[in-house]
């Protein structure tokens, strides 16, 4: 098997023993803006404390189906933005769903959860692991 | 601070091609030698200079320097600049400010532009991998459609709106001899065209292309000095991304909503002033974004603006009247000068069968940048009078 390259695991956890894959948000102590991923400090106020938000499930704002995608990636490829109206952020991802029946499966609004999945393929042919969407009614958790 | 009185003494350009039969550096010194002759100037009266390619895409560092060198254009203040699709526009604004702050009195700027040598075909021009998105595999067509996607999804509007744009855009264009497609397009043909990136088919996506344009600016004196049809630059307005992750609108164009607010007010104009528009309409979508983000439609109204021929001639106001990008080709770094080349020959009363009736003020508005958390990395906005 393929090695594989986790992307980003500073922000996205996948927690040993099955639980739900979930990403995290940072938001600013001092003026209360929410950011991802990571930043060293604040953009809003330059702060350097901030409380980590966890992500799993969110509303779908947008999306579309790319059919002329980049280099290591294999179209079509479902792409869209989530919004977690708690947390206060929006996450643009790669969605799975069924490539024959997308634009059925895919309604603005509708709920999605974190998973993790392979991404894409580094130059060399390696696959990279790193969070995407699924429907919620399918469940993130589900590998 | 007073600033002085701007104005366009020389704009030339190449026909911007699908491919162009020489390369890059020669692209910018035959804009360079149009604009020189069109200002009836001789070329050491130019006293600095700004050159605009994205990112370095001609595979040379100093690249305004290799263009220039060898027509004797050296010696003077020179400096490259780069914001993506932004770059030859944020050059005619530097030159702009030089005249207008008296640093000197003739001043170019130029973008230049050769991406068939520079991009392979096929694939789609990407954020940078490193970004987030970048990584997820998002496209610029993919933001975009994402945008167009949602646009569809709030208001009173169509895939088949969007592609009036398209078919709008192509019959102009089919008028300038400087554009690479001239073919005109129907509705059926632009929905039936390969999908890029849902609901943007491969005619509502600008293609790539090659080019060079140069626009040399000067004060008053000069004008009157030639006796040269005065083109005023009323506005020079850039811009940059604010960085957010919150749930920006992205029906909404915050960029330039900002940009030309701050343009309509340098030129004390509005709207209702302005004869013709060349906006960044790299995607479908993007027009009727713009339409609403200068205030020339309601938000959510571009579906019936376009419709009623709003944006077209005999309409409230001309967008695209050379084609824009989706008909002349986008040579990204290039375009931004392109732009303000067609808007002096508009004003001029020169540009043949495409003239816009009694123009009399014109908007250039080019964005530029796909970075992470942007609405747009960059947005230059020119308003001309005459």
């Amino acid at each position: 098997m393929e090695e594989q390259i986790i992307y980003h695991p500073d922000f996205f956890v996948i927690p040993e023993g099955g639980g739900k894959p979930y990403l995290i948000a940072f938001q600013c102590e001092e003026c209360g803006k929410t950011w991802f991923p990571i930043l060293p400090y604040c953009p809003n106020c330059w702060s350097e404390k901030f409380k980590q938000r966890g992500l799993t499930r969110g509303k779908l704002y947008t999306y579309t189906i790319m059919y002329t995608p980049q280099k290591g990636i294999k179209p079509p490829l479902v792409f869209g933005y989530v919004d977690f109206p708690e947390e206060g952020v929006r996450v643009g991802a790669q969605i799975e769903v069924d490539a024959e029946s997308t634009k059925e499966q895919l309604k603005i609004g509708m709920e999605l959860e974190v998973k993790a999945g392979v991404i894409r393929q580094d130059d060399s042919g390696k696959d990279i692991i790193s969070y995407k969407f699924i429907p919620a009614h399918i469940g993130g958790s589900e590998q | 601070m007073n600033y002085r009185d701007v104005y366009v003494i020389g704009a030339g350009m190449t026909k911007i091609y699908k491919k162009a039969p020489v390369p890059a550096d020669e692209l910018g010194r035959q804009a360079i030698y149009t604009a020189v002759k069109d200002a009836g100037i001789a070329p050491k009266e130019i006293q600095s200079i700004f050159i605009g390619e994205m990112g370095g895409l001609s595979g040379s560092v100093c690249f305004g320097q290799r263009v220039c060198g060898t027509i004797g254009l050296g010696g003077v203040p020179m400096a490259n600049v780069e914001s993506a699709c932004s770059s030859g526009a944020i050059a005619v604004h530097q030159a702009y400010k030089d005249v207008a702050t008296g640093r000197c009195d003739v001043a170019m700027g130029v973008g230049v532009q050769h991406l068939s040598s520079s991009r392979a075909g096929g694939t789609g021009l990407a954020p940078d991998p490193r970004d987030p998105e970048g990584i997820q595999g998002a496209t610029m067509a993919g933001i975009y459609a994402s945008r167009a996607q949602r646009y569809l999804h709030e208001f009173n509007a169509t895939p088949a709106d969007l592609a009036l744009v398209s078919v709008k855009n192509r019959r102009h264009a089919a008028l300038n001899p400087y554009s690479s497609y001239q073919q005109p397009i129907t509705v059926e043909e632009v929905l039936n065209a390969r999908m890029i990136a849902d609901p943007l088919t491969m005619l509502m996506c600008c293609p790539n292309a090659d080019g060079g344009a140069a626009v040399i600016v000067a004060t008053k004196e000069k004008v009157r000095q030639l006796g040269a049809k005065p083109v005023r630059i009323a506005a020079s307005s850039l811009t940059s991304g604010i960085f957010r992750n919150d749930f920006r609108d992205m029906t909404e164009m915050e960029i330039t909503i900002r940009c030309s607010q701050k343009a309509y007010e340098m030129a004390s104009l509005g709207p209702d002033d302005i004869d013709m528009v060349e906006c960044h309409d790299a995607f479908a979508i993007g027009e009727f974004l713009y339409y609403e983000a200068m205030g020339f439609c309601e938000h959510g109204e571009a579906a019936r603006f376009i419709r009623s021929g709003g944006p077209d001639y005999g309409g409230k106001v001309v967008f695209s009247p050379r084609g824009g990008l989706l008909s002349c080709g986008h040579p990204t770094g290039c375009t931004g000068a392109a732009q303000i080349v067609e808007a002096t020959w508009q004003l001029r009363n020169e540009a043949g069968a495409r003239q816009v009736p009694d123009c009399k003020a014109a908007i250039t508005h080019v964005t530029g940048g796909g970075v992470y958390g942007l609405d747009n990395a960059a947005c230059t906005m020119h308003i001309l009078t005459r």
